[in-house]
């Protein structure tokens, strides 16, 4: 059963990384004039299309690493603790209170995002994008870190 | 959907006093409940699990998700005039400084 929570955890922080990267590239880089080229695309999503994708997945990846989180505690983390792995442990300690400060944001940012989109919140926006897409990234890394050091099923 | 103007103020606050309840609570420990993963038993308040290691992150959690809400939920009823001065920015500022003390006071795993 822990394997299977922590796939779908993963599967969920990917979509969630992939939606949330995409939507901080509009927001900071979006795209000038039409271009087929990758980069251009990608810059040319509309950010608003991934609110609701990203609130929803934010909550799932974070219930289903919440459940997981107990099994860390009693196998994993003690793994961490006896091999001296200080940085990556030091960095999930990290990942468990920043993933959580996402939470606090997180209805500031869908609302924010509602439509109509008032140009005045601009800039609280394109902030609260980029501190979710940091959040997401630090998780999705350091939660790899984690797993290579005691990976599945091991 | 229409949104209430009180909502702005809602979430701006909740994210502002979640977040310094939050750092409060890892740093003193008031967590409302505690986990014992070993035997997956609940306890209220702090309470150190019978075998095994003792989780408090749901506890705190909980505690700041309460206190940001009623803090956010009194906020809200301000006038509207009260509430267009306040700074929507508050949402992410705080936030991130509280992500910055984080990593000040986890910066010893890091240093070893």
């Amino acid at each position: 059963m822990w394997i299977t929570l922590l796939i779908a955890h993963g599967l969920a922080a990917f979509m969630l990384l992939g939606a949330v990267t995409h939507q901080a590239l509009g927001v900071w880089l979006p795209a000038r004039g039409k271009s087929a080229a990758f980069v251009n695309r990608v810059r040319a999503v509309p950010p608003t299309s991934y609110v609701n994708a990203v609130v929803v997945l934010f909550l799932a990846t974070m219930i289903l690493g919440g459940i997981i989180y107990t099994n860390y505690r009693v196998g994993a983390r003690l793994t961490l603790e006896r091999g001296r792995f200080w940085k990556t442990f030091g960095a999930f300690e990290l990942k468990e209170h920043i993933v959580t400060i996402g939470l606090a944001v997180l209805p500031a940012y869908w609302y924010f995002w509602r439509a109509p989109l008032r140009e005045e919140y601009a800039r609280t926006r394109a902030m609260l994008t980029t501190v979710l897409a940091f959040i997401v990234w630090w998780g999705f890394v350091v939660g790899h870190l984690a797993n290579n050091v005691r990976g599945l099923g091991t | 959907m229409r949104v209430a103007p009180s909502y702005a103020v809602f979430t701006v606050t909740f994210a502002a006093v979640f977040s310094v309840v939050y750092v409060l609570a890892v740093e003193n420990n008031w967590a409302l409940f505690s986990y014992a993963p070993a035997t997956g038993t609940f306890a209220p308040l702090v309470a150190p699990a019978a075998a095994g290691p003792t989780m408090y992150w749901y506890g705190w959690i909980a505690t700041a998700a309460i206190a940001a809400g009623a803090v956010a939920g009194l906020a809200s009823l301000v006038p509207e005039s009260v509430a267009k001065w306040i700074w929507p920015g508050w949402s992410w500022a705080v936030p991130v400084a509280v992500l910055i003390a984080f990593g000040y006071l986890l910066s010893g795993y890091f240093l070893r």
